[in-house]
């Protein structure tokens, strides 16, 4: 099947006026799943979402520059001693959220992730376990098509096989495996959410495999990649939601018992507002505490911009003999989870290793902030993109009460204050991506690297409105309500109350289809 | 050092290689650039910005010639944010007229003249100092000169390594996936990708 246009066209529609039964805010990994599945049971649901609605094959090209459109390009002020990069780094806009330029990484987090106070001391447990969350993540793999390899070495017990192969490896993937081999640290292809065969998608159509382009971060032109626009945005239409883009959701009304009753959006610079009866904020871990803190909405517990965590990220660059050409195949093909609960390390928690493909401006911004070089060294390394691969850290980051959101008295072009975001590592953070930097340049050096070097870096944002099982300490309850506002649910990576050592992604979805279903169940 | 044929990624582009989005995209930026006049910079910021600009981006003799700080001053006049910026720095427009000045700044205080009316040696240490954050100047007294220095890098080599022309330099053709890449592999390629000339200049 060839999609020309995406799934706008058999659209259904609401008017402002009609009190729907949910507006969903957001459409990345935390808004579309639950969107879906409200459509499904007979909901009216209404998903307003900033950005645009795409259709990619007609509207994404190969180029880095002009893929800039997905990233969510409002400024953010960064401060802190390690201050985070947004926009491509991990922040999205349009119909799919972060997920149209989501590496696709879909690995499933692990019993103790959930656990890490109970095992360490530091950071957070969960109010929910891996158990509560195993039947989403065995649903989403078969709904999205995970192509991955079983069976997985590093799963809980008697977890289901992936539904597709693993991808193939490509330059990068090749190179860790040979490193990783002569150290004897275990590796398989990663699961990724891109499709290794056509896959039939129930209510949907066939998705066709992988070519691969290896443009993941910068938009899937073919739908291979499982991005919610071609997998659960679809699906929500067909069962009768409407999405309804460039609406920029801006704050609630309210009635006399304290319900919202209206979202207040700004849609071709005019301020509507969709009457409703709940309300599901999806806005990831920067805009969900933003609109919040804005509106001064749902803080009782003083938790909303707290604890803001992301992943240590350092990513290890090498030079090879071998022609990497880095730019073919999915970016990140193969994983080891070996170093997932390190023995003797002096950190709490772990993390996983995947290798890295890279497209050349990425690459070239990142030589230039991490590396600072610049004329004829900058000009060299370039001229060896070619023969360039990487290999990266995810590792976990303890919540801090000095990492955290704030608003900042300057406007964005909404006239909305810009976000400040601190963010500095700790301790814990600094001797893990020690730890993991060692065991890296080891890899590479077996591997046979040349004019290795480290880029520092902290990836996805995670925290801000955690939940729990408090309403003193958490801004929402295991099944993402808020404690202060009763119609009012929160579903992305803000609520994740510690950061798990693995891509969020696959446990936002799953987290995003418990939401619906304890909502379902509880009688709306 | 690799060293590739020229004229690869345009002769790409008239191929069925590449899809309609990506060949108007690389084709509008191709001509983006002609007879610029900078709109963001006045005359003398803008040579400034060049000469700075050819310090960290160098070009070989001959080869065709990517206009970065055109690139630079387009972007800024269009207001083009990345999604962030450091807490300590100014906004994009002040951060770059002011670094701008702060270059004059250093120049005149450590040789006497402008940036441009250095000699190279001399321009070769401004431009250190700058980056280092050791570089003397008012201006720079409240404008990080390192955090400056890191985001003008950045966005000439971004403006640079977009361009086709330094795509045909360092080898890449990833804008020609219309039909997929199957030679993924190490040593691997596919018949449309260019072959080294040779690996030393």
């Amino acid at each position: 099947m060839k999609e020309s246009k995406n799934s706008a066209a058999q659209m259904r529609h609401y008017s402002n006026n009609e009190t729907v039964d949910a507006v969903v805010i957001g459409t990345g990994a935390g808004g579309s799943p639950l969107l879906a599945r409200l459509a499904e049971a007979g909901l009216k649901v209404v998903a307003l979402e900033a950005g645009k609605y795409w259709s990619p094959a007609e509207d994404f090209a190969t180029d880095e520059t002009a893929q800039n459109k997905l990233f969510w390009n409002d400024e953010r002020l960064s401060a802190g001693n390690d201050p985070i990069a947004f926009g491509k780094n991990n922040s999205g806009i349009g119909v799919g959220g972060s997920t149209l330029h989501y590496t696709a990484y879909t690995p499933r987090a692990h019993a103790d992730d959930f656990r890490l106070y109970t095992e360490f001391g530091v950071g957070f447990d969960w109010c929910l376990s891996y158990e509560d969350l195993e039947p989403y993540y065995d649903e989403i793999e078969n709904f999205l098509g995970i192509s991955g390899f079983s069976p997985y070495p590093w799963s809980e017990p008697n977890r289901q096989k992936y539904p597709l192969p693993p991808l193939p490896l490509n330059g990068a993937a090749q190179l860790m495996e040979r490193g990783c081999r002569q150290l004897n640290i275990k590796t398989v292809p990663a699961a990724n959410a891109a499709l290794s065969q056509n896959y039939f998608q129930k209510h949907i159509g066939w998705r066709q495999a992988c070519t691969n382009r290896g443009f993941c971060q910068a938009g899937c032109s073919t739908g291979a990649k499982g991005s919610m626009d071609v997998t659960y945005i679809p699906l929500a239409v067909h069962f009768g939601a409407e999405i309804r883009a460039e609406s920029f959701a801006t704050n609630f009304e309210f009635d006399a018992a304290g319900k919202i009753n209206a979202v207040v959006y700004v849609k071709d610079g005019v301020t509507e507002k969709q009457l409703c009866k709940n309300v599901f904020l999806c806005g990831g871990a920067i805009e969900t505490p933003r609109f919040l803190l804005i509106n001064s909405l749902a803080n009782s517990s003083g938790q909303v911009g707290k604890n803001f965590m992301a992943h240590t990220g350092l990513q290890i660059w090498g030079q090879f003999d071998e022609a990497v050409r880095p730019f073919k195949g999915i970016p990140g093909a193969l994983i080891s989870e070996d170093t997932h609960r390190p023995k003797n390390a002096d950190f709490a928690g772990g993390y996983l290793l995947q290798s890295i493909g890279v497209m050349p401006v990425t690459y070239a911004g990142q030589v230039a902030r991490g590396r600072k070089i610049w004329g004829e060294k900058l000009r060299e390394c370039m001229n060896g993109y070619n023969h360039t691969a990487g290999i990266d850290v995810l590792g976990e980051c303890l919540p801090s009460e000095s990492n955290f959101v704030e608003l900042s008295d300057e406007k964005d072009a909404r006239g909305l204050p810009k976000p400040r975001v601190h963010f500095t590592n700790g301790e814990n953070e600094k001797r893990l991506a020690k730890h993991a930097e060692k065991t890296m340049r080891g890899i590479w050096e077996a591997a046979g690297a040349k004019d290795v070097w480290a880029f520092p870096r902290n990836a996805h944002i995670i925290g801000t409105c955690r939940m729990g099982k408090d309403a003193d300490n958490a801004v929402v309850n295991e099944n993402g309500q808020s404690f202060d506002i009763p119609n009012l649910y929160i579903s992305d990576n803000s609520t994740f109350p510690s950061a798990l050592a693995l891509n969020p992604a696959l446990t936002i979805m799953a987290l995003s289809l418990r939401t619906a279903d304890k909502f379902l169940e509880n009688g709306k | 050092m690799d060293i590739y044929p020229k004229g690869t990624v345009r002769r790409l582009l008239e191929t069925d290689a590449v899809t309609e989005p990506t060949r108007t995209a690389l084709e509008k930026r191709l001509r983006e650039t002609d007879d610029y006049q900078p709109k963001f910079f006045d005359a003398a910021e803008f040579a400034l910005l060049d000469a700075v600009c050819r310090w960290l981006i160098i070009q070989d003799e001959g080869s065709d010639f990517v206009d970065c700080a055109a690139f630079v001053d387009k972007s800024l006049n269009e207001n083009e944010s990345n999604g962030w910026r450091y807490n300590e720095l100014p906004n994009d427009a002040e951060t770059f007229r002011g670094g701008l000045g702060g270059i004059n700044e250093t120049a005149q205080n450590k040789f006497g003249a402008e940036f441009v009316r250095l000699n190279e040696f001399q321009q070769n240490e401004i431009l250190t100092e700058i980056q280092n954050g050791t570089a003397a100047g008012e201006i720079w007294k409240t404008l990080s000169a390192e955090l400056f220095f890191e985001e003008l890098l950045a966005k000439a080599v971004e403006v640079y390594y977009a361009h086709p022309f330094a795509q045909e330099r360092i080898g890449y053709v990833g804008m020609a996936d219309a039909p997929g890449w199957t030679q993924i592999g190490l040593n691997e390629l596919e018949s449309r990708e260019p072959r080294v000339l040779s690996e030393e200049y």
